[in-house]
């Protein structure tokens, strides 16, 4: 019974904590530009994540290790750094992106400009981190975050031609603007697949003490709820197909974003937009910056838990308050969130195989799993699914540079 | 030669010279027994990789390639008395390569 | 035992179980002509930067040796003192009576108790 209620909170969490500024710009151009052409790479994306989320759990349950821990134990102290500066800078992008995302979505219900909402926006994110603990974090934010399902009404709602939109779920080759189709592709692929997801889970199944009885819940959990998660950035990229075209419009400013729903639902759609950017957004920029303090917690050996009170872990809060404070530094700046958004997530997509080679390596490892050591399977979909991001990301961010966007 | 104190994390991964000067591999392990308290160090285990022998410098080419089987990797248990520290940066065997027992991979 | 596999950089803790970082380093005794012996582990982050490369080694001393942060860095734990244990290395000792929390103590102290609700 208790593991029925652990099962139903997790898949909340996971659906809840799923969609973020990411996946909805990337999802909304992608439909833009190319109609219901992309679903692909949002699947592909979400099916590589609930093999990834689900390994970082069983991981994390039969080890007790947290992935970034095993990391540095099994591959030594000069990886983990060389991983800690490259990932930390990437998701440091990414966290600003969110952070932007939870400002447009303020700018957009009360039109005072974006930038101007950063530094109380970073404070309510700080002080939550601050004063909250891990389960209410986690539960709370993600509660509200299913909010987000009525990206799936609205998108039932305006009836779309559902073949279409079936075929769209197998990859098909681009007729035109072929670089720029594998750059939306590669920016779909980057979004959903952020390494901060299965590492996050991974300290939270420590944080809520998992053991090996926890194998099945986590399978559970982590197919069920990025299931859910994905189905709603098709909803997402729908809507996009669905409302940008007829007015000519790429989705490539913000502004443009509030469309999304509101063809579906009027005013209302508007109001359920903002409350899910801003909302999503939130809850990603609290699990991003939280993961990138673990990252150095559990890599360094420092006190983590968010369970305890700032003053029993000193580095670890001053972590998580400097990177809140340098995301808070680059939304200040002015660049625009978007933008941010969709070169976050290439960049995401380019280093990949950064995290993910040496978590395969650990999947795979005795020491670690004994018994509970990935099948040929799950190798094979993260590979083939890594692979692909990597070598579409080298290939098509230097194309999208130099075609200009 | 004297007695010295060397850092292991810091011999991890150096190569290893043969008495002709060739290399014989990298320093990846150190086998250690417990006896009463203590840890006697009896032998190191040393990773050969041939062809990609520059991309084991770093545990994580070692790891990476240490995957694709024992077609890439094989290696030597050598026993603390064929390894010269001396000069650490040019760690080297006190005895011929063919004294060395294989390793058996796990 | 696997030095690098079961010690070098697992977690390390205190008696109590509280963490006190990670193995940064082993010390061995090796030559004249006796069996290598572990003498102690290293624990700091002047440690970790020799690790990458000498010349962060001097960089981090500099900063740590200015702030009077921590008394001796890197530090050292005699073998004596170790006991692995599976997942972690456990650690004879209190961790508050050692260096290795010099950064979080002082950053505590100075940073963290100054700020309202920690």
């Amino acid at each position: 019974m208790k593991k029925l209620l652990e099962i139903s909170l997790g898949i909340v969490t996971s659906v809840g904590g799923f969609l973020e500024i990411g996946s909805i710009a990337t999802a909304a151009q992608a439909g833009a530009d190319f109609g219901f052409q992309l679903i692909w790479a949002v699947l592909l994306g979400g099916l590589c994540v609930i093999f990834l989320v689900e390994q970082g759990g069983r991981l994390s349950a039969i080890s007790g290790h947290t992935v970034t821990g095993a990391i540095r134990e099994r591959f030594g102290f000069n990886y983990f750094i060389l991983l800690f500066i490259i990932l930390s800078a990437v998701t440091l992008l990414v966290l600003s992106a969110e952070l932007g995302g939870v400002c447009i979505a303020l700018e957009m219900s009360t039109g005072i400009r974006f930038q101007l909402w950063a530094i109380p926006v970073a404070l309510v994110i700080w002080l939550i981190l601050w004063k909250g603990t891990f389960g209410v974090i986690e539960k709370g934010i993600s509660i509200l975050g299913l909010v987000t399902i009525s990206f799936i009404v609205g998108a039932v709602v305006m009836k779309p031609n559902w073949r279409s939109v079936l075929s769209g779920a197998v990859p098909s080759l681009p007729t035109s603007e072929k670089s720029h189709y594998w750059f939306s592709a590669v920016s779909i692929l980057g979004a959903s697949i952020s390494p901060y997801l299965y590492l996050f889970y991974s300290s939270g199944a420590i944080e809520d003490e998992w053991d090996e009885g926890y194998i099945g819940v986590n399978r559970v959990i982590a197919s069920f709820g990025m299931s859910f998660g994905s189905l709603i950035s098709v909803a997402v990229l729908i809507l996009g197909a669905l409302v940008f075209p007829p007015r000519g419009l790429h989705a490539d400013q913000y502004s443009q974003l509030a469309l999304l729903m509101q063809d579906a639902f009027g005013h209302t759609g508007f109001i359920f937009f903002v409350l899910s950017l801003g909302i999503s957004c939130l809850g990603a920029a609290l699990e991003i910056t939280l993961q990138m303090a673990y990252f150095a917690a559990q890599g360094f050996g420092w006190n983590w838990s968010e369970n305890l009170p700032p003053k029993k872990e000193a580095r670890f809060s001053l972590t998580y308050t400097i990177v809140v404070i340098l995301a808070m530094l680059l939304v200040l700046t002015g660049i625009d969130p978007l933008q941010l958004t969709i070169i976050s997530m290439a960049l995401t997509a380019a280093t990949l195989p950064l995290s993910t080679v040496p978590f395969l390596i650990l999947m795979n490892d005795r020491k670690y799993l004994a018994n509970s050591r990935n099948g040929w399977f799950s190798n094979a979909v993260v590979i083939v699914i890594i692979t692909v991001a990597f070598v579409l990301a080298i290939v098509s961010i230097p194309l999208q540079i130099l075609g200009g966007s | 030669m004297a007695r010295q104190e060397i850092h292991l994390e810091l011999v991890l991964g150096k190569r290893v010279y043969a008495l002709n000067g060739r290399t014989v591999g990298r320093i990846e392990e150190a086998r250690a027994e417990m006896q009463d308290g203590s840890a006697f160090v009896n032998e190191f285990l040393i990773g050969t990789y041939s062809f990609f022998e520059r991309f084991s410098a770093w545990e994580i080419g070692r790891a990476i390639l240490g995957v694709f089987g024992s077609s890439i990797k094989s290696g030597y248990r050598v026993r603390w008395d064929q390894i010269d520290f001396s000069n650490l940066q040019h760690p080297s065997l006190t005895c011929e390569v063919s004294d060395l027992s294989p390793l058996d991979m796990d | 035992m696997d030095l690098v596999r079961d010690c070098l950089d697992k977690q390390l803790v205190d008696r109590h179980g509280h963490k006190m970082g990670r193995v940064d380093g082993i010390i061995l005794e090796v030559g004249d002509g006796r069996i290598p012996i572990v003498t102690a582990i290293e624990i700091g982050p002047v440690c970790q930067a020799s690790r990458f490369h000498p010349m962060f080694a001097k960089v981090v001393k500099r900063i740590t040796n200015r702030f009077g942060v921590v008394q001796k860095d890197p530090y050292r734990l005699p073998w004596s003192k170790v006991i692995p244990a599976g997942i972690e290395v456990v650690a004879g000792v209190e961790a508050e009576d050692t260096p290795v929390l010099g950064w979080e103590l002082w950053l505590r102290k100075h940073v963290i108790e100054r700020i309202p609700g920690a």
